[in-house]
């Protein structure tokens, strides 16, 4: 039984269909990209699942649930941990805090525990906080636990939200556009953070991205949607050779 | 049918006011999104204006013994008082509201109820606790038509809200100003690039908002010619609500919901005791934000406070 | 350029004479600063009285002169010479004698417990408030409003600050707490006129007023699922108008029940809220809401605040996060409602209205968004502030709130936001500090 399986999942905006007829199925352990144009609704596809919309039509099943219709929070609980493409950060929360917030579904001091800082609640909060540092150590900004996230550079927040969505136990991860505005070098360590979680959880991983180096470096199949529609799946060496995606990118060869 | 016909005359008058000072409320918070708590009290500055505006008129008028009809000074006393309080509007942008552009909008909503404080107590102080009476303008006279009484007082103040709220729109619609109004209404950030003074176009709407709230006053003052440095507390907190209602940033959606609220309040007198008004009148508004989160005539939207 | 250049070295050799001079007083505990105030009180309460008279004041000054200043200015040097000689020179010296032994015996306790040490100081505070306003019947009012101020402007916080709505319903939880807890005090333990005779013996009233005032702040929480349940799909703009909506329809809603008195109010509550009833209430509030503001589960509120769909989507419960922080901050509302009913022993629907609503909003901002120690400092400095400036009538309410614009203006979150309040290192014994320096 496949980790995730979305099957023709269909959304519309208003009258606007946005994602058409929408298959993906992820294994266990596997790394799984999604490329396409700007607009295409990449990041669309990537709410529709974790339940930031509810799709109009078709099934999502994660492992062995459906979750149609769940609020976010539940969905993610179950074990889907995702990043955002325009990096949402908490403002005025320290990396330490964000990182243990993502905890808050395994939190069961109930609000008794909050109100009268029982015992169960001092043990908990300092499992969480060592839990939270292990994962801000495996992305190797430890050191920055009580900083403001605000002064952090655009690389460590990318890691910040990785260590946050990592907390949640995730079995799949969603990266959207992890790579967005890094320079060479992060963006070699970032590979390196990827591939270091992947082994060490042996999570499912499905990203979206631009820079094909990247995607074609990590990733076992590879979509390209188009306008809401997938019009090529494969290997990573099928997706360079399929002459709908070079058109799609590259627009149409005008013949001669 | 006759009493339901002369309530409704008597909810437009009293709609006149909220829309009136609504529509302060809602430009305010249409261009700079922010809530100008100070402008109930604006409100109440604009009535003051017209009253010393209406007594030095007609005591000019005494002295020189020339007999100036009382509509003619009741114009005049509209001109001068909406000039002159659009400067205490600019007054009160420069002080409690420019120096927080950058702020959280909470900070700022927090000095406009900090001016509207200064103001009151400021009146108290230099005035004193006595009520003022508003002189009586237009003599009234009472029309009746078809069972309804009409008095030319209530004609008048119809009149001059529908009046001003069109004349204002129009403005908003059609001229540069109002256009680069609608643009920062729209988005704030890009209009600077666009070459908008963003400072002078703040300035134009707290000016614009004030001039009608002394409108407002100066008709408030001839339909219950009994001012005091509270009398802003009372109309202002409602029509601010009506504003939201309205929906952002919309004059006439702003002015329906002024005019929707006094009927309300109208008819809540007519079928229950009046010290029901308030508990109803909210009760219908709480409902209807529940159900309506968006107001009447607002596009959706939904704004975080900037913390 | 080179003529001011003068003046901030000067201003630097003074700032550095000042924290030379204030350096040993760095090393000073809670424990220390709190016996040094103890004895200060002390020496008022015995030698307060016939030293004012010596300085030519004709009594002790209530609120440490600032009162006085304001009325009779030419007693300025007595005023400064009263303070120097009861307060701060005895503080002082008491501090720095003690410096030590009051190090030793906070560390010693920071060995038990924290809740140990906590109690011990607690009473500590207590003795030395208690001791300071018994002086006269006028700190005791003072101190009892202010703690009560206190519990308002945290429980406010908790919505306006933590959670980052504005919300302006608070007046209404206020009058809804004051009113439950009237009505049911009165009703079973006073023989009253209107109410008839007390359905209980009044001798139980003590024992059973701290539940009348819990379920007074259960009544004002069902109250604010009016305001919570919108919250879920309306953030921001709407729900401030809705909030204030409720403010107003519960105002109204009072001054229409004429059973309970109408808008002439609701008098007869028992004298139950003495001073330290009122002071153990603040601390229980003080402590529950800032363990709730230091948890996750608090947490997520700022969480919910700054990003709501990443909230959501690290499995925060925004709803339940949302419908806790309204009910949790319309509870202590409430009991603070109780206790100000029982300290007035009387209430009436015009204390919550627009003036309450500015009053309370006034003291969150200025204390401090999302602080604890904002609030107690707002609570506090609003509160002494508009005591002080009484004798300037009128005016007080101009100067009040340029200050508050000023603060705006300079620092618009507040003067102390956005900072966690740790008890721990607040007893913590202050020894240590020297080496880490």
């Amino acid at each position: 039984m496949p980790l995730l399986q979305v099957e023709h999942m269909t959304h519309f905006f208003g009258g606007l269909r946005a994602v058409h007829d929408y298959n993906l199925s992820i294994e266990q352990g596997q790394i799984r990209g999604l490329i396409g144009p700007n607009g295409a609704g990449k990041s669309t596809i990537f709410n529709l699942i974790t339940g930031v919309y509810r799709p109009s039509e078709g099934k999502v099943t994660f492992r062995g649930e459906s979750i149609v219709g769940l609020p976010s929070h539940e969905i993610a609980a179950l074990g889907m941990g995702r990043t955002f493409q325009n990096l949402r950060l908490w403002r005025h929360m320290s990396v330490l805090d964000h990182v243990k917030m993502s905890q808050y579904s395994q939190i069961d001091y109930g609000l008794i525990g909050a109100f009268f800082g029982t015992k169960r609640r001092n043990q908990q909060e300092k499992e969480n906080t060592e839990k939270a540092l292990q994962l801000l150590d495996l992305v190797g900004i430890r050191h920055l636990a009580d900083s403001m996230v605000t002064n952090l550079p655009y690389g460590v927040q990318r890691r910040v939200e990785m260590a946050r969505a990592l907390a949640i136990n995730p079995k799949l991860l969603l990266l959207d556009e992890p790579t967005a505005g890094m320079n060479p070098d992060e963006l070699m360590d970032l590979m390196q953070v990827i591939r270091q979680v992947h082994n060490t959880f042996g999570l499912s991983i499905f990203l979206i991205e631009h820079r094909m180096k990247f995607v074609m470096e990590l990733c076992e199949r590879i979509q390209t949607l188009v306008f809401g529609e997938v019009i090529a799946e494969g290997t990573p060496k099928e997706i360079q050779n399929n002459p709908k995606v070079i058109e799609a990118y590259l627009g149409k060869e005008v013949e001669t | 049918m006759g009493y339901f016909l002369q309530n409704i005359v008597n909810a437009l008058q009293w709609g006149s006011f909220y829309a009136l000072v609504a529509i302060g409320y809602s430009m305010v918070y249409g261009v700079l999104m922010l809530f100008n708590f100070a402008h109930g009290d604006v409100f109440m500055v604009g009535a003051y204006i017209g009253f010393f505006t209406a007594s030095g008129l007609m005591a000019l008028a005494a002295m020189g013994s020339i007999a100036i009809p009382g509509w003619l000074i009741l114009i005049l006393t509209l001109i001068i008082a909406m000039f002159l309080n659009s400067f205490v509007g600019m007054a009160v942008e420069r002080i409690g509201y420019r120096p927080l552009r950058d702020a959280p909008r909470a900070s700022a909503a927090i000095t406009g109820l900090m001016i509207g404080i200064i103001l009151e107590t400021g009146n108290l102080a230099l005035l004193g606790a006595q009520r003022r009476a508003f002189p009586p303008l237009i003599p009234p006279t009472v029309y009746k038509v078809g069972g309804v009484y009409i008095t030319n007082q209530k004609i008048v103040i119809i009149v001059v809200a529908l009046a001003l709220t069109l004349a204002l729109h129009q403005f908003v619609q059609h001229t540069k100003w109002g256009m680069a109004m609608r643009a920062m209404a729209y988005d704030f950030l890009v209009v600077p690039l666009m070459g908008i003074p963003i400072n002078t176009i703040a300035a134009l709407t707290f000016a614009l908002g004030s001039a009608l709230a002394a409108a407002a006053g100066v008709l408030y003052g001839v339909a219950y010619p009994v001012l005091g440095p509270y009398m802003g507390i009372i109309i202002g907190w409602k029509a601010f609500v009506a504003a939201i209602l309205g929906g952002r940033g919309s004059i006439l959606g702003a002015a329906s919901a002024g005019f929707l609220l006094g009927f309300i309040e109208i008819f809540v007198t007519m079928i229950f005791p009046s010290t029901m008004r308030d508990f109803i009148a909210y009760t219908i508004i709480l409902l209807i934000l529940t159900f309506l989160p968006n107001g009447f005539f607002g596009e959706p939207y939904s704004a975080k406070l900037r913390l | 350029m080179e003529a001011t250049s003068s003046v901030p070295t000067k201003r630097n050799a003074f700032n550095a004479w000042l924290s030379k001079q204030w350096m040993p007083y760095r090393q000073v505990s809670l424990l220390g600063w709190l016996l040094g105030s103890l004895v200060a009180v002390l020496l008022e309460t015995f030698i307060g009285t016939s030293l004012a008279w010596a300085l030519g004041m004709s009594d002790v000054p209530a609120l440490f002169g600032f009162v006085v200043m304001l009325k009779q200015p030419e007693l300025l040097p007595s005023i400064i010479l009263y303070l120097l000689l009861i307060y701060f020179i005895p503080i002082a010296i008491v501090v720095r004698l003690t410096k030590s032994i009051a190090n030793k015996i906070a560390g010693l306790l920071f060995r038990y417990p924290l809740w140990i040490t906590a109690l011990f100081h607690i009473v500590l505070l207590y003795a030395v408030i208690d001791v300071w306003a018994v002086m006269n019947d006028y700190r005791v009012l003072l101190a009892k409003l202010m703690m009560i101020a206190i519990i308002t402007t945290l429980s406010l916080n908790v919505v306006n600050g933590y959670m980052g709505e504005f919300s302006c319903s608070h007046p209404g939880f206020l009058a809804v707490g004051a009113y439950t807890a009237s009505i049911i005090m009165v009703l079973f333990f006073v023989n009253d006129k209107v109410m008839g005779p007390a359905l209980l013996p009044p001798a139980l009233g003590p024992f059973f007023f701290p539940i009348v005032l819990i379920l007074g702040g259960v009544v004002a929480a069902f109250s604010a699922l009016i305001v919570a349940i919108p919250s879920f799909h309306t953030r921001g703009d709407y729900l401030a108008i809705i909030s204030l909506a409720f403010m107003f329809i519960i105002k109204s809603l009072i001054e229409n029940l004429q059973v309970f008195g109408g808008a002439r109010g609701f008098m007869g509550q028992p004298n139950l809220a003495s001073l330290p009833v009122v002071f153990v209430w603040t601390i229980i509030a003080i402590w529950t809401i800032n363990n709730f503001v230091r948890s996750t589960l608090g947490k997520a509120m700022n969480a919910v605040r700054d990003d709501e769909t990443a909230a959501d989507a690290m499995t925060v419960n925004t709803r339940n996060t949302k419908m806790t922080a309204f009910l949790f901050a319309a509870f202590w509302a409430g009991i603070a409602g109780g206790l100000f009913a029982h300290v007035m022993r009387y209430v009436n629907p015009g204390s919550f209205g627009i003036k309450k609503l500015a009053e309370v909003l006034a003291m969150v901002y200025f204390g401090g968004l999302n602080s604890v120690v904002g609030s107690i400092v707002g609570a506090i400095g609003f509160n002494f502030l508009s005591e002080m400036l009484r004798p300037l009538e009128i005016l007080k309410w101009v100067i009040i709130p340029v200050l508050l614009i000023l603060v705006m203006i300079f620092r618009p979150t507040g003067l102390i936001a956005f900072k966690d309040f740790d008890p721990e290192e607040l007893l913590r014994p202050k020894n240590q500090t020297e080496e880490e320096v």
